[in-house]
């Protein structure tokens, strides 16, 4: 029975992850007044990545086909402890958040060293940028954790969840937003649709990548992207209060509507100044911050 | 049974001390002492229980007094790991052939360093642990001075003498004031006697020097930078860890001042900031590692102020976890700390340089060691399934439960939580900059000597600590044991299971390595079976890349090193292309070491001042030293006219 759940958690987090990015494109299409690419414009290029074969860089070691292996199963588990709702997770310990984040920072080392490998100025750039701003990203979802773990009193994702949220929510939602887009690469952080940009952080890491390697990159970033919309809609609503239905009806509607503002925003703002990007990841960091001291607040008055 | 281990172990180490000129029989006596010392720490660790021994002699006046409880044996087990690898990597790093010199010396001195650190562990007497203090202080000095041709390693081992000696001294008026307060020499648990309570802070910074503690560290970067890489990996991974011990070993006997907790909470966490940040700055990768241990030092010392805060309001529930994982970090610091200077020595032995900037695509010539620092460096990053992420997660845990619990302190934790995710993220930045800079892309200068890898001899060290590293992380509930008992030596009111999730962490790090290894197999034989193709870098179309467009390691690190501007201080040297017939362009960048150069070299200039000021008193008038020495006496006849009175 245990298997069975596993299998199916694994599927629909496999399967229903490359929607996103579809339907980020169909709302960025729609607001242009264009038609834009199907919403399963993904798993066509996943399927036909899949089957190329690939160009290597002659200066990179075989750890440049390895390393978007490693980001992708490290994402992938990072999903699994991730509750659905209701639904609970399948491993749930005391703690699991934090393997949670580190599992995303092995993602992180792993891309920044397949970036390395190829010796470009383009991709080192990346590398550097991807790895300074995660330290602004990374105390903001620490920051989001401990807030959680103050209204909660635990630290296993099964329970982190279930307490109505408080007024925070609201702060907290924003500042999980700003992170969400910082960390999956979208504007204002990064531009997803262009690579010749000297502003860019992401895609400008993954250029040389081709064949299944890049396959597992995208499909990797669609997972992460699902997750951190995922851990947004469940730190807003209080999904563990309804039944099993509603609450994983509840997400799925939670995290499309997550998505859709994750086009609109792209299609509404520009990229911002490079030199800005600190800025507004602090901005996210204290929108974090703020319901975690209101919190301690309320303990204490 | 454990009396004829220890003291096999320290005959082994005393032999071992007399035959630097024998390599064979050194070797041979020094795995065998440092086996009699790990056999004797696991008995301690295991069910033996504490072992306490008193000779029936003095010394000194004294009474040798030998303890081993649950704390010395943990610390025990990686001097013996650590000294036993490091021998055997010395003999081919620094060989008789290349060193037919300083070798024998070398051989003798870290035999000695052992012994040294073995006696300051297990002796229970202020006097004898002062001694042995001395025997692995001077040691050390003469070990990180082997190769005393250049000019910069004496400079260090300089440098390494004072600020020791300096911390020394603290210790000397530290042991001197308990045996004066206590009226014994003897050491044992003093939790009783509240008047020593502020002597913790003695101890704190005489051990503090030693341990590399963040405005203290001045000595720690260019003294493991310049000792050979084997002894820095003694040193940074084992000899520092004496000075946790003494932290650790009197905040388990002394009675605690009250703002210990947050002192050594605090200190810790700026340890851990500012130590990786000046890390990310420096592009000698030994200097790098060497600040990354200032790290890892603050992230130990953040869970011990954690603890001690704990221990204060009497909630074992998170002090014990963060404990635990303080203690395991002591022995996962050494195993990846020891790991990467080993690599590091392997990158200088085969191409001569620390210059980060001039390496580059070294994978191809030194796959091994590649392989290894690249371990070792996810280790030290903290990503699972390492041993890393074990000890750091426990400390996160302990901090975690700690704000949940919303007790008094739970508020004020906060920030050091907020300051360790940021010392984390950063940690991985200056790994992967320090790998991806010496291993990947293309050589950045052309080598006219061939690179090679080295032998198994140097190998086979760095197999074994990665291999240990791998049992610390997949199978943590067993690695969990030692340091629970450790910590029931620390606190014996805290007893019992921990309640550390720890099993299901380690069941969950074993499916995640399986399922890295099927990932990259799955991968690879896709990609063999549609085919790969060899092909410049594509770089959005470059023609022609050069190796000077990749990034360097200054520039990697430039975004961090702007936030840390403010401590940091980078000192440029700017020369732009201007004119018609310009100049070669220039652009230099040197990290300085702020604390030595604008704090303690200042001090050094100001006491130079005044002791040139003294010197103006000897000037060899006769009639001039007879007014002083009248001088004198009336001002000792009025002290005792008017203190008389």
């Amino acid at each position: 029975m245990e298997v069975l759940d596993i299998l199916a958690r694994l599927l629909v987090w496999l399967v229903l992850a490359p929607l996103l990015p579809g339907i980020i494109n169909k709302v960025k299409a729609w607001v242009a007044c264009r038609q834009g690419p199907p919403v399963l414009q993904l798993y066509f290029d996943l399927a036909r990545l899949w089957s190329k074969g690939v160009v290597m860089s002659t200066m990179a070691s075989p750890g440049f086909l390895i390393a978007p292996a490693v980001a992708w199963v490290a994402v992938v588990a990072a999903a699994m402890l991730m509750p659905l709702g209701r639904a609970g997770c399948i491993f749930s310990f005391d703690g699991d958040v934090l393997l949670l984040v580190y599992l995303l920072a092995l993602a992180r080392f792993s891309t920044a060293w397949g970036a390395m490998e190829t010796g470009s100025a383009f991709e080192g750039m990346g590398a550097a940028r991807e790895v300074s701003f995660a330290v602004l990203a990374e105390i903001g979802i620490i920051t989001a954790i401990l807030t959680l773990a103050l209204e909660s009193g635990s630290i296993s994702l099964a329970s982190m969840f279930t307490p109505p949220p408080g007024p925070g929510a609201a702060l907290l939602a924003v500042g999980l937003f700003i992170i969400l887009l910082a960390e999956n690469c979208r504007v204002p952080f990064d531009d997803p649709n262009t690579h010749l940009e000297l502003t860019m952080i992401h895609e400008v890491m993954v250029l040389d990548h081709s064949g299944p390697p890049f396959a597992l990159i995208l499909h990797g970033a669609a997972v992460k992207m699902m997750l951190f919309s995922a851990l947004l809609v469940q730190a807003v609503l209080p999904l563990a209060h309804m039944p099993l239905g509603l609450s994983l009806a509840a997400m799925a509607g939670g995290i499309v509507l997550v998505v859709v503002a994750v086009g609109l925003v792209e299609s509404l703002t520009a990229r911002l100044a490079f030199r800005r990007v600190p800025l507004l990841l602090t901005i996210g960091f204290l929108f974090c911050l703020f319901p975690l001291l209101l919190t301690w607040m309320e303990g204490v008055l | 049974m454990i009396p004829p281990f220890f003291f096999g172990s320290l005959a082994c180490l005393c032999l071992a001390i007399l035959s630097g000129r024998f390599p064979r029989l050194w070797l041979a006596l020094v795995l065998s002492g440092a086996g009699c010392a790990l056999i004797s720490a696991a008995q301690v660790l295991g069910d033996a229980g504490n072992w306490a021994w008193e000779a029936s002699f003095t010394l000194g006046c004294q009474t040798p007094q030998f303890l081993v409880d649950g704390i010395s044996a943990l610390f025990l087990v990686p001097v013996s790991v650590i000294g036993g690898l490091s021998a055997v990597y010395s003999r081919e790093y620094w060989s008789d052939h290349h060193h037919p010199d300083s070798a024998p010396r070398g051989r003798s001195w870290s035999a000695a360093l052992i012994l040294g650190m073995i006696l300051v562990l297990s002796l229970a007497n202020g006097l004898h642990f002062l001694l042995a203090w001395e025997i692995f202080a001077i040691s050390a000095y003469f070990l990180i001075t082997l190769d005393n041709t250049a000019p910069e390693t004496r400079k260090a081992g300089w440098l390494y003498l004072a600020a020791s000696h300096a911390g020394t001294m603290i210790l000397f008026a530290f042991f001197s004031a308990v045996a004066a307060r206590t009226g014994s020499w003897a050491l044992g648990p003093m939790r009783d006697q509240a008047a020593l309570a502020p002597l913790f802070w003695l101890a704190l910074c005489g051990f503090g020097v030693k341990a590399g503690l963040f405005p203290l560290h001045v000595w720690l970067p260019s003294a493991h930078a310049n000792a050979p890489s084997h002894v820095s990996a003694l040193m940074s991974a084992v000899a520092i860890k004496m000075g946790v011990y003494g932290i650790v070993r009197f905040s388990a006997w002394l009675p605690l001042p009250p703002g210990a907790g947050w002192v050594v909470l605090g200190l810790g966490a700026m340890s851990a900031l500012l130590g990786i940040a000046f890390a990310m700055a420096q592009n000698d990768f030994k200097r790098l590692l060497a600040y990354c241990s200032v790290e890892n030092i603050g992230i130990i010392l953040t869970g011990l102020g954690l603890a001690i805060l704990a221990m204060a309001n009497g909630q074992a529930a998170w002090g014990r976890v963060a404990l635990c994982g303080t203690l395991l970090h002591v022995w996962n610091h050494s195993l990846f700390k020891s790991l990467l200077f080993l690599g590091a020595g392997s990158v200088l032995h085969a191409t001569g340089t620390r210059d980060m900037s001039r390496l580059g695509g070294l994978w191809r010539f030194l796959p091994w060691t590649a392989s290894l620092f690249a371990l070792g460096s996810a280790a030290v990053s903290g990503l699972p399934p390492l041993n890393g992420f074990v000890s750091e997660w426990m400390i996160y845990l302990g901090l975690i439960r700690a704000v949940a619990a919303k007790g008094p302190v739970s508020g004020a934790i906060v920030p050091s939580v907020i300051v360790l995710a940021a010392a984390g993220a950063l940690a991985l930045a200056a790994f992967a900059k320090a790998v991806a800079i010496i291993f990947l892309g293309a050589p950045r200068t052309r080598r006219t000597a061939p690179v090679q890898e080295c032998g198994w001899g140097m190998r086979a060290p760095m197999l074994v600590l990665a291999g240990l590293m791998l049992w610390v992380g997949l199978f943590p509930a067993m690695a969990l044991g030692p340091a629970a008992i450790a910590a029931t030596a620390w606190n014996p009111g805290w007893s019992g299971n921990v309640d550390i999730p720890v099993f299901h962490l380690g069941s969950l790090h074993l499916l995640l390595a399986c399922g890295l290894l099927a990932a990259a197999y799955v991968v690879l034989r896709k990609v063999s079976r549609n085919g790969l193709r060899d092909s410049l870098t594509w770089d959005c179309g470059y023609a022609a890349p050069t190796t000077h467009m990749q990034y360097t390691s200054g520039s990697f690190a430039g975004i961090v090193t702007r936030w840390f501007a403010w401590i940091l201080r980078p000192a440029r040297l700017v020369r732009k292309v201007r004119g018609q017939f310009p100049e070669k362009a220039l652009y230099l960048e040197r990290t300085p070491e702020t604390v030595l150069e604008y704090c303690i070299h200042p001090l050094g200039r100001g006491v130079g001042l005044l002791a040139e000021g003294a010197k103006k008193m000897q000037h060899g008038r006769l009639h001039l030293y007879i007014l002083y020495v009248f001088a004198g006496v009336v001002a000792l006849g009025g002290m005792a006219f008017w203190g008389g009175m």
